[in-house]
This record gives C-alpha cells, structure tokens and sequence, in this order.
C-alpha cells in the first residue's frame, strides 16, 4: 500500500475518491488479519497461559487449551474473513497486482458489496471480542496488570504516527506527527518531508538501521526527554494522536488512558491493548467503508499523464510508519529507493527495550530461568517485529567474512559464506 | 478421496516461486486429459495460520514449495512429512505459526485437517534477487515435478524426480 502511494507520488497523480476508499477498505482488513496473528498466535499465550510457563504449553496450542476451543476457531474463522474481504476487493489477499499508479485496477459490484458488508459486521463483533477478552483475562489479573505497570517494561521515548486532520489515528493517510516523552507535538510532516525530519544512525554490527529524529541529533541509546529516539507501534500511534476516529475505538482509547494514568503511555506492555484497540478500530472504519456508497462508483483510477520522477508514500504499516521513497527515470523505472519500514523505526527502541527488562528481571546472582528469558523476550516480542523487513539487503550471497587471528593479531585463516 | 495441491511461494523471488510454477503446469497437464483427476489446484503466498483454512476439509495435500538446505545441489526435490520439518511448539517465526503447528493447531480446533500431508520441496538457487522466473537448473525440474505430482493423483505409475531426505547426498 505504500508502494502504491509512492507511485500515485512519482507520477505526481492523486487517485479518484472511490480508489482511495477502496484501499483503505482493503487495507483495514489486512490490518485486523495481521494485528490478530499477533495478539492470538503470538502474545495472548504470555498472558493466558502465563510469562513463566513452560514453552511447549505457551503457544496457542496452549492458549486453545485454556480458554477453549472456540476461541481458536473464531480466530481461525476472522482471519479468513479478512483474507475474503481482500480477495474480493483487490483479487488477492497477499501481494495483489490490483493497486496500480492513479487508483486501483477494477471497482466492487453492488453484490460484492452486500457480502462485504456482512463480512465486515463479522469483523467487528470480532473487534470488540478482543478488548473484552483482554478486559477479563489481563486486566482481571492484578499479577498482569502489575507487569504491565512495571518499570521492567518502560521505556521514555518520542512516539510516531500517521494522523488525519484533526490528529486522530489514521492507517492509510494524512500527516506524520510526532510527540515527544510528554506528549506534546513537536514534529509534523508530510510525506515528501520526511527526509528533513529523519536520519538514520548504522552501528556497524548490524545491517538494520537506527532512525531517529534530526531536531535532537543521534544521541545514543538514550532514553528519557530531549532523546532523539522514537517509537511506531500500536502504543506510539495511540500516544501520537489526539483519539480515533471511530466511537468504539475512540471510548476504549480513553479507558486506555484512564487506566495507565493519562497521556503519553511509557509502559510497554500496554502496547498489546493499544494493537487490540485499533483492531477495532479498523473493524469500526470497514464498516463505515463498505457503506459508503462511493467506493460503488467505477471511477477507480485516473490515468497518469506527466513524467514519472520521485516520489514518497507513508501508511502505518502494523508494525509501524512506513516509509517508501523511489526515484525512477522517464519511463518509470525504479532507479534508487529508500524504505523505512515499520520495524525499522522500533529498531533502537527494541534494542533499548530487551536490555532494560533484562537488567530489571535478571537480578545479580539469581538463576536465570527459562520463564525469566521468556519475560525478556516479551520486550522484544511486543513490537510484533519483522526484522526480514527492515533489514533490506539483498546482495545475493551472505557477505560475511570472518578473520582469524592468533594472539600476535598475524591473519591465519578467512572464512567467508 | 478429497485432495488438494498446494503451489506456496513468491513468484517475484525467482526460485521461490517454484511452487506456483509447478501448480500452473500441472493445471495445464490436467486440462490435456480426457480423464482429469479430481483435484482442487491452488497457488498460495501464504504460510501458518492461514494455511489451516485452504487444508480444512481435504483429506491429502501435496505441497509444493521452494527450500534451502544447506549443502544441497540447486534442483534436487525432496519428498518430506511434516514431521521431517525439526520443530518445536516455539515459535520459528515472530509473525506467524510454522507448518507443524498449523497441522496440530487445524486438529486441536477439531477442523478436518488431511491425514496425508506431502511437501515436495525443490532446493532453490536464488531466491533474493527481485526476478520473475526460476533460475535455469530450478526451471529444469518444474516439469518433472509437475509430472510427478500428476502421477500422484492420477494413480499411475510414472517417472519419481522426488528423494526422501535421508539419502540425499550432499555436495
């Protein structure tokens, strides 16, 4: 969907209403197929079956073992449902060839629509399911809500995310705002300013780089104010707007901050919450979506007619803001591009983040038990990473090369790959 | 016996997208029958949980997709069980669940998961460069796998390109 906008960009062409609503349509059900792998299939077993449990049982094996198996089924079920709703849209549910420079490839027909429509009802009975089971198993539990309010799991940092015009979380559209460790905007672009807004710092022991915000400088792994470091997640995107802008969503945005003690939230475990409500939210926006009696309207693509040159695209990826920027010559050819994916953005604040539960959990001297490394890599897991992503290297073999030396530092042997 | 062939990959990968490839020969291989098996043939980019759905109902799978064993010559095809796949209920990825435990998520839900779950899986050449199109000695075997895939739903006897794992040699 970015690469979408950044092509619309390149051929400096805005696609027609209906095609714009019909990739957001499209892409809220790619957001609540996604944000539901994550929270089901990879966090709820933390919660459900429990941080400390022993790995065999803290999968949704587990999971389903616990709270039944119609909760698996439903999970199973939603997935499809989103993955129809795709298909039907946009042809497939995984890489489509439908989202094309100046719009879309083809429109809905009214039949389309009417299943669409009970569809997307379905996602959202879906939708409020999962706050509510987050309501009774989580924050029903003191021993998680304690975990969750923590210091083992904070982290004081700026936060990212796309927002429309009167800030309110947006997936598909509008304006980058940043917030900083107290919540007040300080940044806000637009997607061809990004470049005067970000930079990226590379260590050298890895290829995935480290983006920060160029008002404050690299600072370091530094958390705290003034820190040059941002988050983009579901936690960052609910701290970097003023609401949702859909009215279920937009009421458990405030029990969510009611709850934690207001605005900015530092805890990062809370960013489970964050990615449930706006699974809601999208389910909320879907609705509103196939009832819209625009996206029923064939115009869905205006036919690009200047020279193809530069352009960017920014969505919220669920991962996080995501950034494509491609240059391209005359006839459209891709001849440099710049991506800042979503995991990307989190890439300092993961690293900073797994540190500091490990110092906070790990005490000196005690035993270092499956169920404590497990609390540790609820840090990382959190963020719903997608390190094949952010690390774009594609140099057709593995460029690694490793020397050895004996103890005078006299080169004895190279290993390469 | 309700059967269905599964092509996984990524046709913009070169060679990860051996499994589409062989799916959309072996359609062609079928429509050239006068007798056609009874067979669903779909092309998939999917993996994890939302291959529960596509098995669901299905009493065999064949699997095609692409693989990378380390040592392996470019081309050979192996015939594998899920349960050659060393596995742990763990999570192999941060995103999705591994084939293993899809199969025994899609049983827990008390879904009709197939019972006769075969992957042939093609070793792959390339598959990081952004390319439609295998490379030539992954484009070789294609059509042999499609043929074999076709002697598995046909029932006839025919030529098998596909080694069990065990007896692999390596290079």
């Amino acid at each position: 969907m970015a690469s979408g906008k950044a092509v619309d960009a390149v051929y400096n062409i805005e696609p027609p209403a209906p095609a714009r609503k019909l990739r957001e349509l499209y892409y809220m059900a790619h957001f609540i197929h996604s944000h539901a792998a994550h929270f089901y299939a990879l966090a709820a077993p933390d919660f459900v079956v429990g941080p400390d449990a022993p790995p065999e049982k803290r999968n949704i094996l587990g999971l389903i073992e616990k709270v039944g198996l119609e909760i698996g089924k439903e999970v199973i079920k939603q997935r499809k449902i989103a993955q129809d709703i795709q298909i039907i849209v946009g042809g497939r549910a995984t890489h489509p060839v439908w989202n094309i420079p100046g719009g879309v490839s083809k429109g809905i027909t009214p039949e389309d629509r009417e299943t669409l429509k009970e569809l997307a009802n379905e996602q959202l009975k879906f939708g409020e399911f999962g706050l509510k089971l987050f309501n009774d198993v989580v924050l029903g539990n003191k021993a998680y809500v304690d975990l969750i309010l923590g210091d083992a799991y904070e982290l004081v940092t700026n936060y990212m995310g796309l927002v429309d015009e009167n800030n309110r979380v947006n997936f598909y559209d509008g304006k980058v705002r940043v917030v900083d460790t107290e919540g007040k905007e300080i940044i806000k672009y637009s997607e061809s300013e990004y470049l005067e807004h970000i930079a990226e710092h590379v260590e050298p022991y890895t290829y995935l780089k480290f983006p920060y915000l160029k008002k404050y400088g690299w600072q370091g792994f530094k958390e705290g104010a003034g820190t040059s470091i941002y988050q983009a997640a579901p936690l960052a995107r609910l701290n970097a707007a003023d609401g949702m802008a859909t009215p279920k969503a937009q009421e458990a945005y405030e029990k969510f901050y009611e709850t934690l003690g207001g605005k900015p939230v530092h805890k990062l475990l809370a960013t489970h919450w964050a990615r449930l409500i706006e699974l809601l939210y999208a389910a909320e926006r879907l609705v509103e979506l196939v009832n819209d009696d625009e996206i029923l309207d064939p115009t869905v693509r205006a036919i690009p007619s200047s020279i193809p040159s530069e352009g960017v695209g920014i969505i919220e990826a669920p991962r996080g803001t995501l950034t494509h920027h491609y240059w391209t010559d005359e006839n459209g050819i891709v001849t440099k591009a710049n991506l800042i994916v979503g995991t990307t953005n989190n890439n300092a604040p993961i690293s900073m983040a797994v540190k500091k539960a490990a110092t906070k959990l790990i005490g000196k001297g005690g035993e270092v038990t499956d169920g404590l490394l497990n609390m540790v890599e609820m840090a990382f897991r959190l963020f719903d990473p997608c390190f094949s992503c952010a690390t774009h290297s594609l140099p057709g073999q593995m460029p690694l090369l490793v020397e050895i030396r004996d103890s005078s530092g006299e080169l004895i042997k190279e290993i390469s790959r | 016996m309700k059967t269905i062939v599964i092509g996984l990959g990524n046709t913009l990968l070169r060679d990860d997208g051996a499994g589409i490839y062989v799916v959309r020969l072996l359609r062609r291989l079928i429509e050239e029958l006068e007798h056609r098996p009874e067979a669903e043939l779909i092309e998939a980019e999917l993996a994890g949980m939302d291959i529960i759905e596509k098995l669901e109902g299905f009493d065999k799978a064949i699997i095609i997709d692409a693989i990378q064993l380390r040592g392996f010559k470019a081309g050979t095809v192996f015939r594998l069980r899920p349960d050659d796949f060393r596995t742990t209920p763990r999570l192999a990825s941060f995103h999705d669940i591994d084939l293993v435990t899809a199969l025994e998520l899609g049983r827990r839900l008390e879904l009709s998961m197939p019972e006769d779950v075969l992957i042939l899986a093609i070793q792959a050449e390339d598959t990081v460069t952004i390319e439609e199109g295998c490379t030539s000695v992954v484009e070789a075997v294609i059509e042999d796998v499609a043929k074999e895939v076709l002697t598995l739903l046909t029932g006839k006897s025919g030529k098998r390109v596909s080694i069990p794992l065990g007896p692999a040699k390596e290079t």
